[in-house]
């Protein structure tokens, strides 16, 4: 659910980038960036095995 | 050699059509080797979408450090969680997740995709000509609208795909069926 989010989500960025102000663009680009860095940290929770 | 405008903008939009290659070619993997993507792969897919913001901005605007800033951004992130991906498959005895191409997994590629991009993004911005030029946006030809609107295509196709593939639930760690599809049968 949370990646179909972020990819609607950069979609949108997409099209403000391509036909909206750039004004727009980047705070969109900076909330997409930093929800994908919740997501990725949601995930990191995961025990990571290491082989050493 | 520096790098005019109008060539930094051609530069962009060649990015654009790698970023759409990169794109299909996951596709490819999901629909012919029926292979569907972790969550991990899916944010690695989300990080090569966000990678081609910068070059639209750069195409529509102008190019801007601040718009290849955005990239490095995007790559620096997908770099990270490709990373990630390879040290959980890192022990000996691990086939890794997912089908091998050329002897190295999606993700394996996806840290060197992001990687290549950190070099590259880093050598454009090494001429400073590109950024002289006035207020008013560069004019726009089809093979660059076509670029944006295919990289549009495909980021919208895999919202569609997503959606299928994890419904309305959180996406499974190893999925084998598309959760919406599932419901319908």
């Amino acid at each position: 659910m949370e990646f179909t989010a972020l990819f609607l989500a950069i979609t949108v960025v997409m099209l403000a980038a391509w036909r909206g102000a750039r004004a727009v663009a980047l705070p969109l680009f900076g909330a997409v960036l930093i929800a994908c860095g919740a997501v990725y940290l949601h995930h990191a929770t995961d025990v990571l095995k290491l082989s050493f | 050699m520096q790098l005019t405008p109008a060539r930094a903008v051609a530069l962009n939009v060649l990015s654009l059509y790698g970023v759409a290659l990169i794109l299909a070619g996951a596709f490819a993997a999901q629909l012919f080797l029926h292979e569907l993507p972790c969550p991990l792969c899916l944010l690695q897919r989300v990080m090569f979408a966000l990678l081609a913001i910068g070059p639209i901005l750069n195409i529509r605007f102008g190019p801007r450090t601040s718009h290849y800033a955005l990239s490095m951004l995007a790559a620096v992130m997908g770099a990270v969680v490709s990373g990630r991906q390879i040290l959980l498959h890192i022990l000996p005895g691990d086939a890794g997740y997912g089908t091998a191409l050329l002897g190295y997994h999606y993700y394996t590629w996806a840290f060197i995709g992001f990687g290549l991009a950190i070099v590259l993004l880093a050598a454009v911005l090494l001429s400073d000509r590109q950024f002289a030029h006035d207020a008013s946006p560069p004019s726009t030809g089809r093979f660059a609208t076509a670029a944006v609107w295919l990289v549009l295509a495909l980021t919208a196709a895999n919202f569609l795909s997503t959606l299928l593939e994890c419904g309305f639930k959180s996406c499974a760690d190893n999925p084998v069926v598309y959760e919406l599809l599932k419901h319908g049968t």
